[in-house]
């Protein structure tokens, strides 16, 4: 028998799922609130979704410990890229700063996994799509973490906007309208809650729109 | 990587009001390329009673024989067809016979019951039985259906309705799994009548 020791374990998995979706004049962002670790829940009332900018927010699920440590270097980099420029950081270029600032540690990576919503150059509502080293895409609508697998497929069957999947990209904002979108939203956070166990509590939506940002609550299965 | 995952699979049963659905993928494929794309996964015991075999094609085809043959030797024995809970049971003990060598399957187990009430029924590989009333899914794809058929599921639906969510659950999931798709293979069973459609999907 070979002589074990205590090991520094420097990563742990929180759950949580996330999902965004973008109009053509509106950006919808959604995570549940709970926090768990194991069979352990730690909180029910824990946010995943954090404001980068004006008009740019991030959902994040994975480790919660690295996103906090993510939110805050972005955080810092964006105050100084408005002391250089004196204005808001784009979407777009929150998007690259963002997948920059994971690949920066692409051999001890933050075990983050995000979606990133806001308004592009035009006007128009975009979603980013990241895995934890910063691979990244711009989507009409993405879901990450515990419960993607459960939620993407109803996204691709009821957003009614061409699927990712498609060859060629084709620029995918959903028809749907606002309130449309929020209703999907909640449909499909009640039916990953069912059978994800990483996933529950409350569902806190973003949405973002000409008028600014409005948040919302709903109740999820608390078991 | 899974056995369970080397040939790829997605099976789907949903229950109506007096009727079921019982649908699957048709790809058969050895880890990432696809081989066959016409692979039955789904089989008919009796007029009213299928089962589908999700897991190592091979394995998933030997097990359909011991089945059929189990079930001629009931029918010789008895002069009847097999109730769909007794035909679960049988499946059950016949994996757990080889629990330490076992058959690579996930069984799901639809069929039309005395006065024509709906049973559906998944197992594991040796034979834990999980009776749902509502849809029992398997194989590959089955955390994406989990995700499809909770969301599109409602209970007593009309088997047009219930063969168009199926579908629709289905050919959603095998688009977001690798290793399942190219087309489906879907059975409506009502007291009266099995509906037998092909689905055509995705060809990648």
């Amino acid at each position: 028998m070979t002589k074990q020791q205590a090991r520094f374990e420097p990563y742990d998995f929180n759950g949580g799922t996330c999902v965004a979706i973008a109009g053509a004049d509106y950006c919808v962002v959604a995570a549940d609130t709970r926090m768990s670790t194991g069979y352990n829940i730690l909180t029910r009332d824990y946010s995943k979704i954090y404001k980068l900018a004006d008009k740019c927010m991030m959902a994040s699920s994975g480790f919660q410990a690295d996103v906090r440590a993510l939110q805050k270097v972005l955080g810092a980099k964006h105050l100084i890229y408005q002391h250089q420029h004196n204005k808001q950081m784009s979407c777009p270029a929150m998007a690259r700063l963002l997948s920059n600032t994971l690949y920066y540690k692409r051999f001890f990576p933050y075990y983050t996994f995000n979606v990133l919503a806001g308004f592009d150059e035009e006007g128009k509502g975009c979603v980013y799509t990241y895995d934890a080293v910063g691979s990244y895409e711009k989507v009409g609508y993405s879901a990450q973490g515990s419960g993607a697998k459960l939620i993407m497929p109803v996204l691709d069957n009821q957003l009614k906007s061409p699927s990712p999947l498609l060859l060629p990209a084709q620029d995918a904002v959903t028809p749907l309208s606002e309130s449309e979108a929020i209703d999907v939203v909640k449909d499909v956070f009640a039916s990953a809650t069912e059978r994800d166990i990483y996933t529950g509590d409350k569902l806190e939506i973003v949405i973002l729109n000409v008028d600014g940002i409005r948040r919302e609550y709903a109740e999820l299965r608390k078991d | 990587m899974s056995i369970f995952e080397y040939n790829g699979s997605a099976i789907v049963a949903m229950v109506g009001k007096n009727c079921f659905a019982i649908a699957s993928d048709r790809r058969l494929g050895v880890n990432l390329q696809t081989v066959a794309t016409d692979f039955q996964r789904i089989f008919k015991i009796h007029d009213k009673l299928f089962v589908g075999l999700s897991g190592l094609g091979s394995d998933a085809q030997t097990l359909y024989q011991r089945l059929v043959f189990r079930h001629k030797l009931y029918q010789l024995r008895e002069e009847r067809d097999m109730k769909p809970e007794t035909f679960a049971s049988l499946v059950s003990a016949i994996l757990y016979e080889k629990r330490f060598g076992p058959y690579f399957c996930q069984p799901v187990i639809a069929g039309l019951g005395n006065d024509d009430k709906p049973f559906i029924c998944t197992m594991d590989f040796i034979g834990a039985k999980e009776l749902a009333k509502d849809f029992v899914v398997a194989g590959s794809a089955s955390e994406s259906l989990y995700g499809a058929c909770e969301a599109l599921f409602k209970p007593d639906m009309e088997p047009d309705e219930l063969s168009e969510v199926v579908s629709q659950a289905l050919l959603a999931s095998v688009d977001r799994d690798c290793l399942s798709g190219w087309g489906g293979h879907i059975y409506i069973v009502t007291p009266d009548e099995v509906r037998e459609k092909i689905l055509k999907g995705r060809m990648d």
